[in-house]
């Protein structure tokens, strides 16, 4: 599965919970889906929304 | 793959090649970077030496004499990131 | 067999090229892909383990050699009931802003752990194992790290092993 993130973020954004089981799920779900060795799966997700989502998380953590 | 490049590069003579890999290791992949990263390792081990403060000799010239060349360079590595997290400007993404 | 390559599909055209420069030799790809395995049981009733990149390991553990030119072949056993507390991270090569403040963006230990408590996964394996990627003899990594974490995780009788890159 690739994720289209920046470098040491492969699992997300901090704090974001939900986003970081959905990254995980998905990736083993490639093991049922997956139809031939070496076959990629693109995370449909931009590291922009992904950030996006972090902030509003974190924006509701502080407050 | 690298190994073979740097053997090919030490086996032609080609210190070129092998000063800029060693300034791409320092610069985490920038050449221009890692050259400033070599030279302020330099700068920060002179500056502890300026006022001639006791050091440890025997031990330098015990370790020099009784080490393995690989262990020595392995040292001289670290010396130089060691120097170079010493001087307080850490460039680099994560830590040693 | 591990070589280099000229001619396949690059995820992002020219980063190769970037690569190799900066790294030079350095993109290799593998001829010999290895037929797909089937899980032998679903994902719920399966034992997982975790190899990663990261260079998370234990405190107090040996750190992970940095500073080598050609790398370190050595990798880390990282309990996975620890805490992240318990853990810090020895590599150079990627950033770790986000994984300071959250160590599940790059070694998601407790989200593995949540999947377990929600029923998703069946179980984790006592051990989840780390490396460092600054490894430029790839043929010695894939003829010692390799197959000292193959055989370590093997040990540990996983059903399904994620992998990840850092």
């Amino acid at each position: 599965m690739f994720l289209p993130f920046m470098m040491g973020h492969h699992f997300g954004v901090p704090f974001h919970v939900e986003l970081q089981k959905r990254i995980i799920k998905e990736a083993l779900r490639r093991i049922k889906l997956a139809e031939n060795s070496g076959d990629i799966y693109h995370f449909p997700m931009t590291w922009a929304q992904a950030r996006t989502e972090g902030k509003e998380i974190e924006r509701l953590r502080v407050g | 793959m690298s190994l073979t490049y740097l053997k090919e590069a030490v086996e032609a003579g080609d210190t070129e090649k092998l000063i800029r890999y060693v300034r791409l290791h320092f610069g985490d992949g920038n050449e221009e970077a890692g050259r400033k990263e070599i030279d302020k390792a330099w700068v920060e081990a002179l500056k502890p030496l300026l006022d001639v403060p006791p050091t440890d000799r025997a031990f330098v010239l015990k370790t020099l004499e009784e080490r393995d060349v690989a262990t020595l360079a392995h040292l001289y590595f670290h010396l130089h990131f060691y120097f170079v997290k010493r001087s307080g400007e850490w460039i680099h993404d994560g830590e040693l | 067999m591990t070589e280099n390559s000229d001619d396949i599909t690059e995820l992002r055209p020219g980063l190769w090229d970037t690569v190799n420069d900066r790294y030079p030799g350095s993109m290799i790809t593998k001829a010999d892909l290895i037929p797909l395995a089937k899980a032998a049981k679903p994902l719920s009733a399966s034992r997982l383990t975790f190899v990663s990149t990261s260079g998370v390991q234990r405190r107090g553990t040996m750190p992970f050699d940095t500073v080598h030119p050609v790398g370190d072949y050595t990798f880390r056993r990282v309990p996975s009931d620890s805490k992240p507390g318990d853990l810090e991270i020895h590599q150079l090569k990627y950033p770790t802003v986000g994984a300071k403040r959250d160590l599940n963006v790059i070694f998601p230990i407790e989200r593995l752990r949540d999947l377990v408590n929600e029923g998703f996964i069946g179980g984790l394996t006592d051990n989840f194992y780390t490396f460092i990627g600054y490894n430029m003899d790839a043929e010695r990594l894939e003829r010692t790290l390799a197959e000292d974490i193959a055989a370590a995780v093997e040990a540990e009788k996983p059903d399904v092993v994620l992998l990840a890159p850092a």
